[in-house]
């Protein structure tokens, strides 16, 4: 709000330049979004007979048939399954990572250099690596085929820790955190109600990240899950591409399908990166 | 501004408020210990049993054509190691993702910025649109942007040949020399987006009473850009280069994908096709040891590009 | 340092205490069983039904006799013996190393599917079992081929369930326009070739991303072994007087620009066959339905036909490109009855024929209706299953084969431009082949 009032009108060619920047760039990186939905409505013999940058006949509902066959009708029950997996991993995955950034950023923990050095050790292995080891060890727990199996490795996020420690940095202020604890409130309670509302924005941040990650990842689900009810999406859809003759228009249907509950949750923490604007503004 | 800069420099609260340290450690490590045993369950424990891994090999004992159809796990202290080390296809995947890492990253890092500094730039308000278009690319699913990249780049289908073949002008995605800058192209595309979205999420954290005060006190736009967005966006980009550096050194997907269409690239193309590959048997050197021994080397390599990169961005900072 | 580990050592021990507490917790909640059992192995006492797992990469797509509906059937039939059947969605190889972790772990199903080239790098890696005596009564089901690419060593694995004999596919209409006669021996498919590439044609096209089974196969069909015992050592021959034949025929054919270079999955080959510039192929014989997919809606249906491969040595013969069967693991607690299914699961041809198999076990299959009118009319498969009767039988392949193909389809892409020749593949598949065995410790001939 404030910030309006002070800001000289920016200069005309200023103005040009920066929407004729932003506008390139949204062709850049939607363009090929187009061709997904383009040719999402395409037979796949109109896919390799037509351009790619024009609509051809209508196939959708073909597509939509032929992509509920190929999955056995599970198709919307994998995209649960991902939202699910993804939220879950999101929520656990944010707070834990918060919550490391915030011990590592406003208290001398003994170890907590360590524990940086580790992380980012850790990061440094390819994690395609580990996948089978882990599973070995998911095996023993018993976790193998269970949700579990694809949430916790997902919550584990070392650059959620590491974002959440310069987030924390930059947006808690010791003294806010010092009049609470004046007034009594315990560490939890610090935490809970003073922190994490600072963080807001921050912490949408992560959760996005998180929550793609998971939704993404492939490798992990392919090996920890067998049962067909628990697949997440990218898994049934990468099933469909792994034969010779895939139904490729019936694919990029499901992909697109299987992206709008993305699109609904980013509009829907739209708000809170708005909040998080207002709220960096409170001393 | 200067209450902040004290309460930047000025400690942490416990000590100064006189709290046991014992009492402050136990506190620290109660907000560490939920992440620290989850990295230690799904990180360390699989990294012991793959370092354990690269020093064993599994070997037929059994004799005859098919080892007698059991294989033993055996030390071989570093032969695995020594084998990789002296495959040449490890050194030059290697080259290959430093080659890529030098050009790509400055451009996708500097894009990412740019893109983040307009969105925080007073000429746009209504941000939305391009947050999500920029983003978008992240959420399409690997196996989705494999299609449509084969598909993008193909010789005969390329819609972007058939725009530039119109002009006479049309370019070999799939040329030897040009494979890299096609890899670079997919990578920025999908994590430009990403970075962009740290950076405007640590502009936007940046108290707007502080670009008031610069302007009472006169300084112009630029300088508000430079004196203080930069800095505080410098955190958060130090952090996106050192990950897409250990990201780079792990190339994988955009190679494999490519290699589908250009068996040229083989099954070694970066060091991480080649452990994936030796991983499920399918390139040479072969098996579980290789494989981590790989990617140890890997590790190494990018652990050792990471550190020299924060030490120079520590030295230049000064 | 010391500290650091100590710690890190710690923190493991707190894991495992955390695990093993919510493992038992799982335990008891869901089975009454000590240890966790194994989802394809559970033990039968008193009555209770053998439970068998099987997994398997079959596309299960639209139109298709789903694999699980085939289990269901199966079950119904059979109250003693109830198998589940579970897809795996990934690639072949990223199955076998699920299933190493878990024949490791004890928790493998009891069948999987498994490429032919797999099996010899399944069994030496200990994860097979020795079904030999459990298979013989079955084995009169099968093509002889077949039945014995499932055999390592004299041990019997499994039972094959798909074949990919190579045969001749091409478009009679232009055959036919063009004044075009097919071709049966190499000979004359050279000279058919250069015939039509005169009139801007191609009976034939160079798959650089399929050289290691599909030139492996015909090296097979000019009567070639590469891979065979000596003193009980590998003795190998990639690079044979068969494989110096099939090399000659192709160097010739790019020589002269007769023969169409793409990879057989990338667009090129696609849109060649659609605008009808390539109007021939040497294929597998799972390729016919894919074929007619990737044609279905143009110019091209109902013109094409299938021929046998053109007799690449002295006799009408033909070499494997390809095909599985399905392994019995060597965790499997009840083998027998696994067997019992397998041998029921790879005659119940129709079924499979739906999946887009040529299906190994011997016995009439209906050419399925879209297939046949694409092909104008011709019983499809029973020109297939000839195929698989002529298939060379003595062609098996090293444990480490899987490790040589990115070699070779990079020799065949440099081939294939021009940068290499054709016996450079295989002289690549000789080295590749001596060199990855004696990498993984077996014994090779000198």
């Amino acid at each position: 709000m404030s910030a309006a009032w002070g800001a000289a009108r920016p200069r005309r060619a200023t103005v040009v330049v920066t929407w004729l920047v932003l506008i390139g760039a949204l062709l850049y990186f939607l363009g090929p979004v187009y061709w997904v939905v383009v040719s999402a409505t395409k037979s796949n013999q109109d896919l390799y007979t037509t351009s790619g940058l024009l609509p051809a006949a209508n196939h959708i509902a073909e597509n939509y048939a032929t992509l509920l066959a190929w999955t056995q009708n599970q198709f919307w029950r994998w995209v649960g399954n991902s939202v699910f997996y993804s939220a879950a991993a999101g929520v656990i995955g944010t707070l834990v990572s918060v919550a490391v950034g915030y011990g590592l950023a406003k208290f001398k923990t003994p170890g907590g250099a360590a524990v940086q050095v580790a992380v980012l050790a850790g990061l440094l292995f390819p994690i395609a690596l580990l996948t089978v080891p882990l599973y070995l060890l998911f095996i023993q727990l018993g976790l193998v085929n269970t949700p579990w199996a694809v949430i916790i490795p997902s919550c584990v996020s070392p650059f959620g820790v590491f974002l959440g420690r310069i987030y924390v940095e930059a947006s808690v202020p010791d003294e806010l955190l010092e009049a609470a604890r004046l007034d009594g409130a315990s560490e939890l309670r610090i935490f809970f109600a003073v922190v994490l509302r600072l963080l807001a924005p921050a912490m949408v941040t992560i959760f996005l990240f998180i929550f793609v990650a998971t939704w993404n990842n492939f490798l992990l689900p392919l090996m920890m899950l067998t049962t067909n009810e628990l697949k997440p999406v990218t898994v049934g859809l990468y099933g469909m591409m792994s034969y010779f003759n895939p139904q490729y228009g019936a694919v990029l249907q499901g992909a697109l399908l299987g992206v709008l509950p993305l699109i609904v949750l980013f509009l829907g923490l739209q708000r809170y990166w708005q909040a998080g604007l207002a709220s960096g503004a409170v001393k | 501004m200067a209450a902040r800069d004290r309460r930047a420099r000025g400690g942490r609260g416990f000590g100064r408020r006189g709290f046991g340290r014992s009492h402050e450690a136990r506190t620290g490590w109660m907000f560490l210990s939920p992440f620290v045993l989850l990295f230690a369950l799904c990180f360390l424990a699989p990294i012991v049993v793959s370092v354990r891994a690269a020093f064993h090999r599994d070997l037929p004992t059994g004799g005859g054509l098919y080892g007698g159809g059991e294989l033993v796990e055996t030390f071989v202290g570093v032969e695995n190691f020594a084998q990789v080390l002296a495959t040449p296809a490890l050194w030059a995947g290697l080259g290959r993702v430093v080659l890529f890492g030098i050009f790509q990253i400055p451009v996708m890092i500097g894009l990412a910025l740019l893109l983040a500094l307009l969105l925080d730039s007073e000429v746009v308000r209504r941000v939305t649109v391009f947050r999500l278009g920029f983003f978008l690319p992240f959420a399409i699913p690997g196996v989705i942007a494999a299609l449509l990249w084969t598909y993008i780049y193909s010789p005969r289908l390329s819609p972007i040949n058939q725009v530039l073949g119109a002009v006479g002008a049309p370019i070999d995605f799939f040329h030897p020399q040009m494979i890299l800058v096609s890899m670079a192209n997919m990578t920025t595309w999908t994590f430009a987006g990403y970075n962009m979205l740290i950076f405007l999420a640590a502009l936007q954290a940046i108290p707007r009473e502080l670009y008031e005060a610069a302007r009472i006190d006169g300084a112009s736009e630029a300088r508000i850009v430079w004196a203080i967005k930069i800095p505080m966006v410098a955190p958060a980009a130090l952090l996106a280069v050192l990950l897409s550096i250990i990201g780079t050194i792990q190339l994988f997907n955009e190679p494999t994908v490519l290699a589908t269409v250009n068996p040229w690239m083989g099954n070694d193309f970066t060091p991480m096709v080649l452990a994936y590959n030796a991983m499920t048997g399918q390139a040479q050197p072969s098996g579980a040891g290789p494989a981590s021994a790989v990617s140890i080397v890997m590790a190494v390599f990018a652990g050792v590009l990471a550190a020299g990169y924060a030490l120079a961005q520590r030295r230049l900072a000064r | 340092m010391e500290h650091t580990v100590a710690r890190a050592a710690g923190v493991l021990a707190a894991v495992a205490a955390l695990a093993a507490t919510s493992a038992c917790a799982g335990t008891q909640a869901t089975t009454t069983a000590p240890s966790p059992a194994a989802p394809g192995t559970t033990a039968v006492t008193g009555g209770e039904p053998v439970e068998i797992a099987y997994l398997h990469r079959l596309p299960d797509g639209e139109g298709m006799t789903k694999v699980a509906e085939l289990a269901e059937q199966w079950n119904e039939e059979n109250p003693d013996i109830q198998v589940t059947a579970t897809k795996f969605d990934g690639r072949a190889a990223e199955m076998i190393t699920k299933i190493e972790a878990d024949v490791q772990a004890g928790t493998a199903p009891c069948l999987a599917q498994a490429g032919y080239a797999e099996v010899p790098s399944l069994f030496t890696r200990g994860l097979l079992a020795d079904v030999t005596s459990e298979a013989a009564g079955y084995a009169d089901n099968y093509s002889a081929g077949a039945f014995s690419l499932m055999t390592v060593g004299g041990t019997t694995v499994g039972l094959p369930q798909d074949g990919g004999p190579l045969v001749y596919y091409y478009n009679a209409a232009e055959f036919e326009r063009l004044g075009l006669t097919v071709p049966t021996t190499m000979t004359e498919l050279a000279d058919v070739a250069k015939t039509a590439a005169g009139q801007g044609k191609y009976v034939v096209a160079f798959q650089p991303d399929e050289a290691q089974y599909w030139l492996a196969a015909q090296a097979a069909a000019a009567g070639g072994t590469w891979f065979s015992a000596e003193n009980d050592a590998w003795r190998v021959d990639a690079a044979g007087e068969a494989s110096q034949q099939v090399a000659g025929l192709w160097q010739d054919l790019l020589d002269s620009d007769a023969a169409l270079v793409e990879q057989r999955w990338g667009d090129g080959f696609r849109g060649a066959l659609n605008d009808q510039s390539l109007i021939g192929t040497i294929g597998a014989a799972w390729e016919a339905p894919l074929l007619a997919g990737d044609m279905a809606g143009t110019a091209n249906e109902g013109q094409w036909s299938v021929a046998q491969l053109p007799s690449f040595g002295s006799e009408a013969m033909t070499g494997p490109d390809g095909g599985f069967g399905v392994v019995v693991l060597r965790t499997c607690d009840h083998p027998a009855e696994a067997m019992e299914f397998n041998n029921w699961l790879n005659t119940q041809i129709d079924a499979l024929v739906s999946q887009g198999l040529v299906v190994a076990a011997t016995g009439p299959m209906e050419t399925p209706e879209a297939i046949r009118t694409f092909y104008g009319g011709q019983d499809v498969f029973a020109e297939l299953a000839t195929a698989n009767e002529n298939l060379n039988p003595d062609f098996p392949y090293i444990p480490t084969y899987p490790a040589i193909g990115a070699e070779m389809a990079a020799a065949a892409d440099r081939a294939g431009s021009g940068q290499g020749t054709v016996m450079d593949i295989f002289t690549t598949a000789q080295e590749a082949s001596v060199s990855s065995l004696e990498d993984a410790g077996l014994p090779v001939a000198r």
